[in-house]
């Protein structure tokens, strides 16, 4: 039981970030109808920035900021790249665009940052705290990637339900038509959409960088891991994203916990598999691909 | 639309003129032509170069299948890099365990284990193309891409039968005659008598004398490719890419995917300059073994010789699928779905003929890739592998076998090129590694951009314009 | 004054409006009849920038319209209410019609949404609910409110009247005939209930196969028997 605690406990800060993978994910879903295959290495990329800011100067916030910004242009960026294929309706090719991108970003990354993992170093303390005479698989850092992980979510939710950009995107994202016969520039909100996903990325990979290393490949299985729980939420939900990769990290973690970490991904595929198996029609009948 | 309405309103003329025979005995021609050209190209250069020949016939096995998912079925998968670990593991296994029950009086041999290795594909493919063929587009390319991190990470689960991290080392079954010399099996064993990766595979391959230090070169290259070192000194990196699979654990994202394009490259990456190789002994020309080929075994040439052989037969199958009926039943059901199955296709059901056939060929081409490398494991298969399947075809053009083929060359040849390059100008490694992975990204992006139907698709249409057609580059 | 010369679209190969003219006057409404297939609704979503022209122009108070995105040319005060309802069944109603018009000022947007208020006073009753709850009418009052809210000077109202009761069809009509002769509003409206439309308009323009086959006071085309029988089949 006590066991059961623990993983459990432990599992949530991965969880977290895989739910800031799969709510970047989910944003450029709804913005745009197509799933960034590159999302994760967007991230990566950041991160090595924001890395390289931190060795520099020693500011963890500073370069968390910097990653964020790196993010967003990195966001914008890809988007110009993939949506032309998917104006030409060519799903094939953008779906192929994002994983050159990816590939792209991974040897670019590796070029200037070299290959061999590097260490992340924390802001505060990564070392289990100890309370009620035990040690606990949580740390000061975990209970910072929490408060941030929850302050984005908050703000995104916030932005998107109380915000006139948020319902701007919204409507691009649901009914482009309608939402530019009321006026909204439709395309200057789904880049808006491909840059706060980057941005989101950009969170995710900093926080998950020192309580592992960071190397060119990586987030490779981050991706694994968002692309199923932001499945498992539908892909259109933002609230699903969060919850599922939260889920996602929890049962990763007892898998890890109780058996050995090698199973993690192929626990994340029997979940996709089970997934699209069980929803009767397959996931794609209600929400056809769309092109911009 | 065009295909469909060809698929219903073939005239009975049509019919007459396109009969099967005649096209497969058209088809048949020309593959035996290009299979002898090879084998003629590949007895008369030097092994070294066979050994590329046989990586291209391998990749382009393997990307053949690709073309008929990717281009004429439209389904995007990154998971053929797995479906080639089934067929690799599927002929490890049955030509280490059985390899001495005759089966129906047969002697148990690479054969038979090439052809479980199909089945195998078969039967995954089936597995796999049922649930993929209710997914669309990302959905697809997600499970996909799952199946290629997770499939390797299964290896983990049952290290007793598929040897975990390390993989499996295989006594490559060779035919006698041929190619072979009395002493082949000493040469095989060596590497193949243990699965230890530790195993002395390659240190033994600098004393190995004669004839079997060919047998001994893939086992060491293998050893010193991984991590492209260009010192040809360095510690055998064998234990770096086999332990990758541990590098999937949970709270250690980092390790989490060491799976890059680079690392799935072992047996791609055999120095251009045979003196590197640990094989041969100083001073020893290596085109002094060309004039040994009556006596000796060569491995490259035998390795080129099956892979060859096996992409030749994938490419007739191939060739007949695609240009027959069911070529244009994938394309009918790519372009428009619901018009197909409104004219009677079953859209599923094409989906899933193409995946079966795409996870055949990429089982067979698993299979050739565990014999040239007289080894499975997950680094050998990984997420890298499946990428570079999807660049090859993407660069090649996706709608069309040649492009495969092209596919293949490029795949193989750009990191030689570039390490050519870097050589001449002394890059650094950092450079040097990442410059093809970087190339094909970008690559892949330019052409998805600018030229979607790739090589063969750009210059198909440009013969068309100048004939005054028009076509879309992806037709 | 929304002055429409020449226009002509198609898709393909097929033709779907053939040198098309029209003026609509501020003040009154000018109705567009036609048989299915004749081209009405292209015409609506080539006038709001949905479809490019393939020749012709269309001019708004002077300034050419036609090429342009749907973005800029509702900015311009041409407000299209598409075939169909065309709400976004996901969001709130308020939402729905807060969506339109988003650059205006924030005194602009309320006063517009008072008045669509109290125009419709169900959308302020059913206000924080989302619109797939909706009614059909409702819906179809949700998408001219909406509309509203940009404030448009020209508005455009492809079939309002589809799939509704014919007493909901007179009071929406009415209601926009009023909106325009007190607001000074140019109305275009596409209907199937040609009896309906051409009472509420001044003029009328009868559409077949992508061309005018005629056009002039509402009253003149209501009484051409000739007419209605070989367009309008009734
Ligand atoms: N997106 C499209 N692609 C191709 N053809 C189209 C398209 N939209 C309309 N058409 C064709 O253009 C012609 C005019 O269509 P349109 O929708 O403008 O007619 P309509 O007068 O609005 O008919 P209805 O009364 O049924 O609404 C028709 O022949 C139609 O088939
Ligand atoms: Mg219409």
């Amino acid at each position: 039981m006590t066991n059961f605690i623990d993983f459990l406990l432990g599992g949530f800060s991965n969880g977290a970030v895989i739910a800031l993978m799969a709510l970047a994910l989910v944003m450029v879903w709804r913005s745009t109808r197509m799933v960034n295959f590159a999302q994760v290495g967007q991230a990566m990329f950041t991160t090595y920035i924001a890395l390289t800011v931190q060795q520099s100067t020693g500011n963890w916030l500073l370069a968390l900021a910097v990653a964020m910004g790196a993010g967003l242009i990195l966001g914008i960026v890809v988007f110009f790249l993939v949506i032309r294929p998917v104006k030409n309706s060519d799903t094939t090719g953008a779906i192929i665009a994002t994983f050159g991108v990816l590939i792209a970003l991974q040897a670019g990354a590796g070029m200037v940052w070299g290959g061999d993992p590097e260490g992340f170093i924390p802001p505060v303390s990564n070392a289990g705290l100890e309370f009620a005479g035990r040690i606990w698989p949580v740390s000061l850092y975990d209970i910072l990637v929490w408060v941030v992980t929850a302050a984005l979510v908050i703000g995104l939710t916030l932005l998107f339900t109380k915000t006139s950009l948020g319902l701007s995107m919204r409507a691009s994202a649901f009914n482009p038509e309608v939402a530019r016969l009321s006026g909204v520039r439709v395309n200057r909100m789904l880049i808006t959409g491909w840059a706060i996903a980057g941005a989101t990325g950009a969170v995710g990979g900093v926080l998950i960088a020192p309580v592992s290393t960071i190397s060119p490949n990586s987030f490779d299985i981050l991706l694994v891991f968002a692309f199923t729980a932001a499945v498992i939420g539908g892909l259109d939900s933002l609230v699903g994203a969060v919850t599922f990769g939260i889920g996602t990290g929890l049962v990763i973690s007892l898998v890890s916990g109780y058996t050995d970490a090698s199973n993690a991904p192929v626990v994340a595929l029997v979940l996709l598999a089970l997934n699209l198996l069980l929803k009767p029609d397959g996931v794609f009948s209600h929400h056809g691909s769309r092109s911009v | 639309m065009s295909n469909l309405t060809d698929v219903k309103n073939m005239s009975n003329a049509q019919k007459l003129r396109t009969f099967p025979g005649n096209r497969i005995v058209w088809h048949a021609v020309i593959v035996g032509v290009v299979w002898l050209l090879l084998l003629l190209l590949n007895n008369n250069i030097d092994p070294l170069y066979s050994s590329y020949l046989a990586l291209v016939a391998m990749y382009a096995t393997a990307m053949f299948g690709m073309t008929i998912l990717v281009g004429f079925s439209g389904q995007v998968s990154l998971g053929n890099g797995a479906l080639m670990a089934v067929g690799g593991y599927v002929f490890a296994l049955t030509s280490m365990n059985w390899q001495t029950v005759p089966i129906f009086g047969w002697e148990w041999n690479a054969v038979w284990s090439m052809v479980f290795a199909g089945l195998g594909g078969i039967l995954i493919g089936g597995i796999v193309g049922g649930l993929a063929a209710r997914l669309k587009g990302p959905y697809l390319a997600g499970l996909t891409l799952g199946l290629a991190v997770g499939v390797p990470a299964i290896t983990n689960r049952f290290p007793e039968l598929l040897g975990g991290e390390n993989g499996l080392m295989l006594t490559v079954p060779y035919p006698a005659g041929g190619y072979a010399a009395s002493e082949i099996a000493g040469g095989a064993e060596s590497g193949a008598e243990t699965s230890d990766p530790n195993s002395d595979a390659g240190s033994d391959a600098g004393a190995a004398a004669g004839e079997d230090q060919y047998a001994e070169l893939d086992l060491s290259e293998f050893d010193q490719g991984v991590d492209a070192s260009t010192d040809p000194n360095a510690t055998p990196a064998t234990e770096d890419l086999l332990t990758e699979g541990d590098l999937l654990t949970l709270d250690d994202f980092s390790n989490g995917g060491d799976l890059g394009l680079e690392s799935a490259d072992p047996a791609v990456e055999p120095s251009v300059d045979p003196s590197v190789d640990a094989g041969l002994e100083p001073g020893q020309d290596p085109s002094g073994i060309t004039d040994s080929f009556d006596t000796g075994f060569i491995i490259e040439r035998w390795q080129a010789s099956m892979a060859i052989a096996v992409a030749c037969l994938v490419a007739f199958a191939a060739l007949n699928l695609i240009r027959g009926r069911q070529g244009r039943v994938w394309k009918a059901v790519r372009d428009d779905p619901i018009a197909a199955a409104v004219v009677g296709i079953s859209p599923s059901g094409s989906k899933v003929s193409a995946f079966v056939v795409s996870s055949l060929f990429a089982a067979l081409a698993g299979a050739v890739f565990a014999q040239i490398l007289s080894f499975v494991g997950p680094g050998a298969f990984s997420l890298g592998l499946s990428l570079s399947l999807l660049v090859g075809i993407v660069l090649g053009g996706r709608s069309s076998l040649l492009g495969a083929i092209l596919g293949a060359l490029i795949i193989v040849w750009l990191p030689e090129l570039v390490d050519g390059l870097a050589g001449d100008r002394g890059w650094p490694d950092q450079i040097t590694n990442n410059a093809p992975n970087l190339l094909y990204g970008l690559l892949v992006v330019a052409v998805v951009l600018a030229a979607p139907g790739g090589i063969t698709g750009t210059v198909r249409s440009w013969i068309d314009k100048s004939r005054g057609k028009s076509r879309s580059p992806l037709s | 004054m929304l002055l429409i010369e020449n226009l002509s679209v198609s898709y393909g190969a097929v033709q779907a409006l053939k040198d098309v003219s029209i003026e609509v006057p501020h003040g009154s409404v000018t109705a567009v009849i036609g048989a299915n297939g004749a081209g009405k609704s292209t015409l609506m979503r080539t006038l709001a920038g949905l479809e490019k022209p393939q020749s012709g122009q269309v001019t708004f108070n002077g300034e050419v319209i036609s090429g342009r995105k749907p973005e800029d040319i509702v900015r311009m005060g041409i407000a299209l209410v598409p075939e169909g309802r065309s709400t976004i069944p996901e969001l709130t109603v308020e939402d729905n019609l807060k969506l339109g018009g988003m650059w205006r000022s924030h005194a602009q947007r309320n006063a517009s949404l008072s008045r669509v208020y109290t125009l419709f006073p169900v959308l302020s009753e059913r206000k924080s609910m989302r619109a797939d709850t909706l009614s059909g009418g409702e819906r179809q009052q949700l998408a001219i409110g909406r509309a509203l809210m940009t404030g448009p000077q020209v508005l455009l109202l492809d079939e309002p009247s589809l799939g509704l009761a014919p007493l909901i069809v007179t009071q929406i009509l009415e209601l926009v005939a009023r909106m325009a002769w007190d607001s000074g509003l140019a109305v275009l409206l596409v209907e199937q209930n040609a009896t309906v439309a051409l009472r509420i308009a001044r003029s009328g323009v009868v559409l077949n196969l992508g061309e005018v086959v005629k056009s002039g006071p509402a009253a003149e085309i209501a009484s051409d028997e000739e007419l209605r029988h070989a367009y309008l089949g009734y």
